[in-house]
């Protein structure tokens, strides 16, 4: 009962006429980015938080998650019907999605793709509206060496699921704590690689390196590959699925949302991985696999619930233990600090305001997107016609614009336009910049934990094993780290079993 | 992408050893009480492992059957990445005296040709639309304190 009180405490907050407009406008954008390859949510993200500087913290956190979870119903008008995914969590609903309208099914794959996100949307709240309140509770037992190992932990997920070689997720989170030590030390404030630079004793903005990185590095990639997509264009007939489709999409949608919600709970888990692994599990589940590429309704279905349960469930690591999982979040949770105000377990009891505000907007961000998506979709795909030259300019000037609105400094510009050298650069070596950017605003945090528990146990490293919590958070990670040669023993020792003579 | 991996592994191993030389250089402390140097040489330790790990995998990678030839990522035009990167630079110099609408005009008319190569006349319109757009809505609107440079002074 006290749960639907505070609902109903935050959907005051949220119906406000200022905060309805605001969650429009964040669900907005979100499609419209979803829908425009080369613009990611977080660079959108980065580039509009100096905007929310000026307006209150409730108002600039549902801006930003509408345009978060707004990109996931974006990204998937463009892969169906152009075989364009506009966003990274949408590449595998081209293969289904695309393959249907092929077929003169786009209606179809459309409706249940929206109404599956707009379900899954909602299973995704549901569960951050249970499941936060208790996590955050628990979470005020964690001590220092608690903190350190989930940190700790944190670290090897963003590397183990980011995506690519595992190796450089970590050498990407190595440089992003490396990148946050710049500036004062966090225990004894003395300066650490300054250079006798004085702006750098306050350290990097993580919002210049984040506009930078996003923002500037992602103009930077498609300038240079600015190739046309060739597009092969399909008609709409219509947004209905059949009551067979429905009724086979219907599994799908609801396993995709339940193992979405669990992916996006884990640091580096999120949309992309998410979709991807539920798409897999669908097409292991499926009597006839061989459907899947072919146009299986449930391909569109699985993966598009699984990217925006992922998307929501995100969260749950910010508001109750003020872990960023994913980029997207990072900034969020950057946008919070700048208004003052800590995510962490003390959150939902201190700034009952923000929580519960950011959950009721949810409810009507995903009922927002519901109905902009399907009426819209011929808006949304007309969209994709505006030329990058012209597209590619205005980023680059909101993103100066917004360095240098940070302190008014000309220095900031500067360092920005470094950062997005260095984004082009990571993505040009196929590394990905979300660890470095996970790993520097977790890095702070990550030393002081660890150096407290360090001097709290006297240098007894054994801290971070004796303690339930803390031990069990670190066998996890050491599970992960240890994993490549774990599976590369268990794969050895079961060719030698199959290969061994005399054994059959 | 092997070659490149190997490259990014010297890069990496140079910047872990800087690193750790200047962590060196602060207070240390001990296990007991780490100092401001602590984490830092640490982390760069464990960066110079890595940069080993990938330098390795490159390595074994380069000495596969058919590494030559393969590649990761497709080439495209850096020359244009340069181009702009370069307009940028200049632009960071040129904010303050120039101000702001004239360099982001100056700015955005030099982007036309690494981003599209376009025609002077569009690109004269684009630049004044995006140059004088965003000054009214962000210095205007928004009152962010944009440089107005000698044109607005």
């Amino acid at each position: 009962m006290e749960i639907l009180s505070l609902l109903g405490h935050g959907f005051a907050i949220a119906l406000t006429p200022t905060n309805l407009m605001y969650c429009f406008l964040g669900s907005f954008i979100g499609t419209a980015i979803g829908v425009l390859p080369g613009l990611g949510p977080p660079a959108t993200i980065a580039l509009l938080l100096p905007i929310t500087y000026g307006i209150p913290p409730t108002s600039a956190v549902i801006l930003l998650a509408g345009i978060f979870y707004g990109a996931m119903y974006g990204g998937s008008t463009t892969s169906i019907l152009l075989n364009i995914p506009g966003e990274a969590a949408s590449v595998v609903t081209c293969l289904d999605g695309y393959a249907m309208a092929r077929q003169g099914r786009a209606g179809a794959a459309l409706a249940v793709s929206a109404v599956g996100s707009f379900i899954a949307g909602t299973v995704g709240v549901v569960g951050l509206m249970v499941l936060a309140p208790p996590l955050a509770a628990f979470a005020l037992r964690f001590g220092a060496p608690e903190y350190a190992a989930l940190l700790v932990l944190g670290l090897m997920m963003v590397g183990y699921l980011g995506g690519g070689s595992m190796t450089k997720g970590f050498i990407m989170a190595a440089l992003g704590l490396l990148l946050g030590m710049v500036g004062l030390d966090p225990i004894m404030g003395s300066p650490r690689f300054t250079y006798g630079v004085f702006k750098l004793s306050e350290g990097f903005e993580f919002v210049l390196v984040a506009m930078g990185l996003f923002g500037i590095g992602e103009v930077l990639v498609n300038v240079e590959r600015s190739v046309a997509p060739e597009v092969l264009r399909t008609k709409i007939r219509g947004l209905l699925a059949s009551r067979e489709e429905w009724r086979a999409a219907a599994p799908s949608l609801a396993r995709g949302s339940l193992l979405g919600f669990g992916i996006g709970v884990l640091p580096g888990g999120g949309a992309v991985i998410s979709s991807f692994v539920s798409y897999a599990l669908e097409k292991k589940l499926s009597r006839h696999p061989e459907r899947f590429g072919q146009g299986a309704i449930e391909g569109v279905a699985a993966p598009e619930a699984a990217n925006n349960a992922a998307a929501t469930s995100s969260f749950i690591p910010l508001l109750t233990l003020g872990i960023p999982g994913n980029a997207s979040i990072a900034l969020i949770f950057a946008a919070l600090l700048i208004h003052g105000i800590r995510p962490g377990p003390l959150l939902v009891s201190q700034q009952p305001e923000v929580f519960w505000g950011l959950i009721a907007s949810m409810y009507i961000g995903n009922a927002m997107l519901l109905v902009l998506n399907l009426p819209l979709i011929r808006f949304w795909v007309r969209l994709l016609e505006v030329p990058y030259a012209i597209l590619a300019p205005f980023i680059v000037v909101f993103v100066l614009v917004g360095a240098y609105s940070v302190n008014n400094s000309v220095f900031d510009v500067g360092t920005t336009i470094a950062f997005g050298a260095l984004g082009w650069l990571i993505r040009k070596l196929d590394f990905e910049p979300a660890p470095l950017v996970l790993a520097m605003i977790l890095g702070p945090q990550l030393e002081a934990a660890l150096r407290r528990s360090l001097i709290y146990s006297r240098g007894d490293l054994l801290v971070f094993f004796e303690r339930p919590i803390a031990a069990t958070l670190m066998a996890l990670a050491l599970l992960m780290l240890l994993s490549p040669v774990l599976r590369r023993l268990l794969a050895r020792r079961l060719r030698g079993i199959v290969g061994a003579p005399g054994r059959d | 992408m092997a070659r490149r991996d190997g490259i990014a592994a010297l890069v990496l191993l140079l910047v872990a050893g800087a690193v750790s030389h200047q962590a060196a250089a602060l207070p240390f402390g001990s296990v007991t009480n780490p100092g401001p140097g602590f984490v830092p040489w640490w982390t760069g330790l464990t960066l110079a492992g890595l940069a080993l790990v990938l330098a390795t995998q490159a390595l074994r990678a380069l000495r596969a059957p058919g590494a030559r030839r393969a590649r990761a990522v497709p080439a495209g035009d850096w020359r244009r990445v340069v181009r702009l990167l370069v307009a940028l630079g200049l632009y960071a110099l040129a904010l303050d005296p120039l101000g702001y609408p004239i360099s982001t005009f100056l700015l955005v008319l030099l982007m036309r040709r690494p981003t599209s190569g376009g025609a002077l006349l569009s690109g004269f319109a684009l630049a004044l639309l995006a140059s004088g757009g965003t000054y009214l809505l962000f210095a205007v609107w928004l009152g962010v304190p944009l440089p107005p440079g000698p044109l607005l002074r």
